[in-house]
C-alpha cells in the first residue's frame, strides 16, 4: 500500500526552525510505524534521527507521537494509524535532534520518589527472601509493568504546564512501591507525592492511561495514591 | 542548541485524547467563563453609572446567558464525576462510561435551559 508519511524534523546544526518533511512509501499495511523510520533513515535520508532499541515494546525507546497521539513506534502497526501517517517528538520536553527528545527532566522526577526497594530491617532468620502473599503481591502488579516510555507523562497537560510536576510515571514508579508490603518508605514517598508539585497536580485527564503501551491503569494508581496522602493508610 | 519544551496552546489542542481530554478543556473553560461572569458582576455594582450599565448589559444579555449556563452546568457535572473518580479510585476502569452517562445528565438539562433562555429572548 502508500502511505505518506509526515515526519517533524529539526537539525540543530542546520535549521533555526523546525519543519516537515514527507515521504512517500510503498509498503505492507502489517508494517510497523518503525519500519517506516528504518525505511526513510536507510533509503531516504540517513540523517533522520530517532531512539529505537529493542523495536519489540520492552525497552520504550521509540515512545512519539504518532497521528497526534502518543505510542510507541515499535507497537503500532500501519493499518491501525492509516494511509496518511504524521510522526513527532513528545511533547513537554526539549527537542534534541528530529524525533530525539531531552529525557533528563523525566529521569530526574523518576528519581524524586526513590524507585527503588527501601528496607533496612534484618533479613530474616532463615537468610533469604522477605516473604509476601500472593495477594500482597497483586496490589501493586499492574504499576510494576511500567518501562519508562514517557509516554503517560509527555500526554499529561499539567506536565506540559511545568515539569515541576512529578508526571504520571513517577507517581507510578512511586505506587510500585508505596504499595509493596515488604517496603518500608512509603510514608516518606507519600510525603515527596504531597509536595505541590505531586499527586495534586493530576487533573484525571485520563491521558496517560490511555497513551500507556503497557495498558497501565495509571489514573487509578494516581487515584489510589491521593487516597493514600489523605489517609495516611496503604492497604 | 535544542527545541525548548514550551507546549504552544495549539499543540496541546491537536492532541488527541478525545473525550476526557475534552471534558478536560470544557472545564477549564467552563471555570474561566465563571470567573469572567463574577468578575463583570462586581465591577458593574462598584463602578456604577454608564460603565456599570455596559457591564450589566453585558452579562443580562441572552447569548451571555447561554455561555454562562453551559460554564456553570458543564463545570458542575464534570467536577461531581472528577470527585467520585477521586474519591473511589476503583471506579476510574468505568471512566468512558462514566464521561457517558456525563453527557447522558447534561445535554438534557443544558438543552431545556437553552430553550427557555431563548423563548424568553424572543418574548415568549
Amino acid at each position: 500500500m502508500q502511505v505518506t508519511l509526515k515526519v517533524f524534523r529539526y537539525n540543530p546544526d542546520v535549521d533555526k526552525k523546525w519543519h516537515y518533511e514527507t515521504y512517500n512509501l510503498d509498503i505492507e499495511e502489517t508494517e510497523r510505524i518503525l519500519d517506516l523510520l528504518e525505511l526513510v533513515k536507510g533509503h531516504y535520508d540517513g540523517s533522520l534521527s530517532f531512539r529505537r532499541s529493542c523495536a519489540h515494546g520492552v525497552c520504550g525507546s521509540d515512545a512519539m507521537r504518532i497521528n497526534g497521539r502518543n505510542m510507541l513506534a515499535c507497537k503500532t502497526l500501519v493499518r491501525d494509524v492509516g494511509d496518511k501517517i504524521a510522526v513527532e517528538p513528545l511533547l513537554g520536553l526539549k527537542v534534541i535532534k528530529d524525533l530525539i527528545v531531552d529525557m533528563e527532566p523525566f529521569f530526574d522526577n523518576y528519581k524524586k520518589v526513590l524507585p527503588y526497594f527501601i528496607n533496612d530491617s534484618p533479613l530474616p532468620a532463615d537468610g533469604k527472601e522477605r516473604l509476601q502473599s500472593p495477594g500482597e503481591r497483586a496490589r501493586f502488579d499492574d504499576t510494576t509493568k511500567c518501562i519508562l516510555c514517557a509516554a503517560c507523562t509527555t500526554s499529561c497537560p499539567s506536565f506540559w504546564g511545568s515539569d515541576d510536576y512529578l508526571g504520571p510515571a513517577a507517581l507510578v514508579a512511586a505506587h510500585r512501591f508505596i504499595f509493596d508490603s515488604r517496603d518500608e518508605a512509603a510514608s516518606e514517598r507519600l510525603r515527596i507525592i504531597s509536595e505541590t508539585s505531586g499527586v495534586a497536580r493530576c487533573h484525571t485527564v485520563y491521558n496517560c492511561t490511555m497513551a500507556c503501551p503497557r495498558d497501565i491503569q495509571i489514573t487509578r494508581a494516581i487515584g489510589e495514591l491521593k487516597m493514600a496522602t489523605l489517609t495516611g493508610k496503604v492497604d | 542548541m535544542a527545541l525548548k519544551r514550551n507546549v504552544s496552546l495549539a499543540s496541546a489542542l491537536r492532541y488527541k485524547g478525545q473525550g476526557p481530554m475534552l471534558t478536560y478543556i470544557l472545564h477549564r473553560i467552563g471555570g474561566v467563563g465563571m470567573a469572567v461572569f463574577v468578575t463583570v458582576h462586581i465591577l458593574a455594582s462598584f463602578v456604577g453609572g454608564k460603565a456599570g450599565i455596559f457591564a450589566n448589559s453585558i452579562y443580562e444579555n441572552w447569548l451571555f446567558q447561554i455561555f454562562i449556563f453551559f460554564c456553570v452546568l458543564f463545570h458542575a457535572i464534570n467536577g461531581l464525576r472528577i470527585t467520585i473518580s477521586d474519591l473511589w479510585p476503583k471506579l476510574i476502569q468505568h471512566q468512558r462510561e462514566a464521561i457517558w452517562v456525563e453527557w447522558a445528565v447534561f445535554l438534557p438539562i443544558y438543552g431545556i435551559a437553552v430553550y427557555v433562555i431563548i423563548r424568553a429572548a424572543l418574548g415568549g
